[in-house]
């Protein structure tokens, strides 16, 4: 066990900087200048070269590189050329919505799903079944942005349900920017319930032609009993597998919700960055995802001991 | 079914984190302004990007500043300035009594420092730096500029909020300005970066006894607080907008005038004409620095296609070719029978007279700005009817923005400027512009516009100016359109400016 935790851990570790190297590349691949951007539409060439050089972007890039990854070794990723504030500052800052937006969007794609998932296994080819499985691939085949758009436009604006964007007033207290996460969430719930859903109905369907479940029936259990004490705990590692994946995907890939809603996350702090070339904020923020996604991967492996008692590192 | 499920659900999260569903109060004397980003710095000199305008004239003041119908009024200077028999000389008063938002009183020493630091620093102030000869206090609250030619647009630049040439305490001047001090009726109070930036009221505020007009005149603080939310998505600005959530949303698209117009909350605002389209040419190097194949394109263009393709409804375009709409002073036809001509075959005699190769032209634009890239489609149809082999580089707009930059790159950029109150504010005229557009004739015109004082004389010599963007196509004007925003119902004095500001708008409807 411990053995396999260190392996684990050194793993992450080259991936890790693997990411870090191949952040810094792409992202000077790019063509496009921080510093004209910032300068406006009328500012001269020689305006945008005086404020690189300001910024230390014309400096060799391997120069850069080194500063780069030395500053990464301690913990510090480098300042943010845009906000002139570290990098790890200012993906802090944009934490809070992010985990709590994944957060709940996941707690409802589960609500959604599971419940939906067994019944649908358990009554496998009833009417039920069929609409869910169809419900299921409607829902994830929507874009979310649309499915955003939409329930801004309805649920928002003309019913007035939920704020339509943004993260409070600034003065909004913690439960007051939560509320501005439910219409978010429940977009972005619904849209990766889908592949739960049918994760957990398929893993079902599995385990409910096993023997020992045959034989848990004709103990005289009750069906309730069978189905989630023997049925669904021998279902649950691919489930747990996809929704550790599906978190790891919310924390990353939320772009486009926190885009319509001008939530001030991760996502939304990607896209202008990446729109502005703050090559600092886009290298930290691809390492915060990456190191976030191997760790959600080895929590998820890790979890899979609590549930299965057979599984051994 | 689906939905009513859905609405449940989130009722029943919202109760669960204990919040109300209802919309957000819209707490008294505050208005929040639904902005196309977040400004990319709160130093007015250094950026000439139009949402680091509209949030910084809230709280950085200027000598000068621009009436409702664009003409000069004086706003930290008392008066318009003493220039002197030979145009060279600018004797500003500055008016006593002023407070910076640090406590400190503004002496003729602030605007020395300041105006120095223009000069060297912003964009615009680079531009008139090597005709001043010095800038210099002659007195407590006095101020002269020399200048070593005279340059009439002077007091244009110093009045505009777009590189500006913004007044500082001279203890903060320095090679950036990290906290925005200024004379402004707000302060800045809070600024957390793509979230919103705070003013509030500054309480120290002289403002000038002249009734209100434009940014000119009583500066009347009415609002106690005014908030800058960055919301880059158009729909999500108009989503906000409709549901209470802003007082005024910059930048709007077309297509959601039918709804704001419908609206209860809300009512659009058509700002008629906003701005240009342009095609910039590069006159320094490629195709293009012949001029037969210039007058091709100029010729084979159809603007009214290509402003139907980018607007999609003459309520938001006009195909009108002068440099300045009806009713500006700067407005003449010299030239325009070269406007709009959509003569393909006209476009192929001149390539023939040429003698044009086939090298491609190539047409750097952008989706980021979806009009400009919709233009270039049918511009390229329709040059390709004459002849032409046309390229589309199509890039994000940081790229464009860079590649521009090399002549080597590019033979027509597409962007766009809203109209300015002043020739000389744009670049595009400029030989020393990244177009490098120049003949002997026209840098004559150039001369005698720039140094000439007399407005009535100089309305003429642009008429020549103007005449020369069609003989000599030193760039393309691809009509005008019109801009949409919108604001909360029964908002007032909000005045219709690509730069809007909110210190008059009436918040107690």
């Amino acid at each position: 066990m411990a053995r396999y935790l260190i392996k684990r851990i050194l793993g992450m570790c080259v991936v890790i900087f693997l990411v870090l190297t191949i952040a810094f590349i792409i992202v000077r691949l790019a063509p496009g200048d921080p510093a004209a951007l910032m300068l406006g539409p009328d500012a001269t060439a020689e305006d945008a070269a005086a404020l690189r050089s300001q910024l230390g972007l014309d400096r060799p890039i391997t120069a850069q590189y080194l500063s780069f990854v030395t500053g990464a070794l301690q913990g510090d990723l480098g300042t943010s050329i845009y906000f002139k504030q570290p990098v790890v500052s200012v993906l802090a800052g944009r934490a809070e919505p992010t985990i709590f937006l994944s957060l709940f969007s996941l707690v409802i794609a589960l609500v959604i799903a599971t419940p939906i998932g067994i019944y649908a296994a358990y009554r496998r080819g009833s009417l039920l079944d069929q609409g869910a499985i169809t419900t299921a691939m409607l829902a994830a085949s929507i874009p979310s942005f649309w499915t955003g758009l939409m329930f801004q436009r309805y649920l928002a604006t003309d019913l007035g349900w939920f704020p339509a964007s943004g993260y409070g007033a600034p003065d909004a207290s913690f439960v007051e920017r939560m509320g501005y996460l439910i219409l978010p969430s429940i977009v972005l719930g619904i849209v990766n319930s889908a592949l739960i859903l049918r994760f957990t109905r398929a893993s079902m369907l599995d385990i409910l032609g096993e023997d020992y479940v045959r034989t848990a029936r004709s103990k005289g259990m009750t069906e309730r009993r069978v189905v989630l004490r023997h049925a669904l705990k021998n279902a649950a590692i691919p489930i747990i597998t996809v929704i550790g994946l599906t978190f790891a995907l919310l924390v990353s890939g939320a772009v486009v919700t926190e885009r319509v809603f001008n939530i001030p996350g991760m996502g939304n702090l990607v896209v202008s960055a990446v729109l502005r070339r703050d090559y600092p904020v886009i290298q930290g923020a691809l390492i915060v995802v990456a190191s976030l996604y191997v760790l959600i991967n080895l929590l998820t492996d890790l979890l899979y001991l609590l549930v299965d008692k057979r599984v051994k590192y | 079914m689906m939905i009513d499920k859905l609405g449940r659900a989130g009722l029943l999260a919202a109760l669960l984190a204990g919040t109300s569903l209802a919309l957000p109060a819209h707490a008294d004397g505050a208005l929040d302004i639904a902005m196309i980003g977040e400004p990319d710095t709160l130093d007015p000199m250094m950026s000439t990007k139009g949402v680091v305008s509209i949030a910084t004239q809230h709280f950085i003041e200027t000598l000068y500043t621009f009436d409702s119908a664009w003409n000069i009024a004086p706003l930290l200077a008392e008066d318009m300035p003493e220039i002197g028999e030979d145009g060279l000389s600018y004797k500003i008063a500055i008016r006593e009594g002023i407070t910076f938002h640090d406590g400190s009183t503004m002496d003729a020493q602030d605007v020395v420092a300041s105006l120095d630091r223009w000069l060297e620093v912003a964009t615009r102030g680079k531009l008139v730096a090597d005709k001043v000869a010095s800038v210099e206090a002659t007195g407590d609250y006095e101020v002269t500029i020399t200048m070593s030619e005279p340059y009439s647009p002077l007091l244009s630049l110093l009045a505009f909020s777009n590189s500006a040439a913004a007044i500082y305490p001279e203890e903060i001047i320095g090679e950036s300005i990290d906290e925005p001090i200024g004379t402004g009726p707000y302060m800045v109070a809070e600024h957390v970066p793509d979230r919103y930036l705070r003013v509030v009221r500054f309480d120290d505020y002289v403002s000038r006894d002249e009734p209100s007009d434009g940014a000119s005149g009583a500066r009347q603080q009415i609002p106690d607080e005014i908030r800058f939310v960055p919301v880059p998505d158009a729909n999500t600005r108009v989503e906000g907008l409709l549901s209470g959530q802003f007082d005024f949303a910059d930048s709007l698209p077309a297509e959601s005038y039918a709804r704001l117009e419908g609206s209860d909350t809300a009512e659009p605002i058509l700002q008629k004409p906003f701005g240009w389209p342009i095609f910039a040419i590069n006159h320094k190097a490629g195709l293009l620095t012949d001029l037969p194949i210039r007058q091709a394109v100029q010729a084979a263009l159809p603007i009214d296609d290509m402003l139907f393709a980018a607007f999609g409804d003459d309520t938001f375009f006009q195909v009108d070719g002068p440099m300045y709409p009806e009713g500006w002073a700067w407005r003449n036809e010299a030239g325009t029978e070269s406007f709009n001509q959509n003569d393909q075959a006209k476009a192929r005699a001149l390539l023939e007279e040429a003698g044009y190769d086939g090298t491609p032209l190539r047409i750097l634009t952008s989706r980021q700005y979806e009009f400009h890239y919709k233009m270039a489609e049918v511009a390229r149809m329709a040059l390709e009817a004459a002849g032409f082999a046309v390229q589309m580089d199509v890039v994000d707009w940081a790229t464009l923005g860079q590649r521009r930059n090399d002549p080597a790159l590019w033979d027509i950029y597409i962007t766009h400027s809203p109209f300015l109150p002043e020739p000389s504010l744009t670049s595009l005229y400029d030989a020393t512009s990244r177009l490098g557009w120049t003949n002997p004739e026209k840098e004559e015109i150039m001369k005698a516009f720039t140094t000439e004082t007399d407005p009535a004389k100089r309305q003429e010599i642009f008429a020549q100016l103007q005449e020369q963007v069609f003989t000599d196509v030193g760039f393309i004007k691809i009509g005008a359109f019109n801009a949409l925003t919108g604001q909360r119902q029964g908002l007032t004095g909000v005045t219709d400016t690509p730069w809007p500001f909110f210190w008059n708008s009436d918040v107690s409807e």
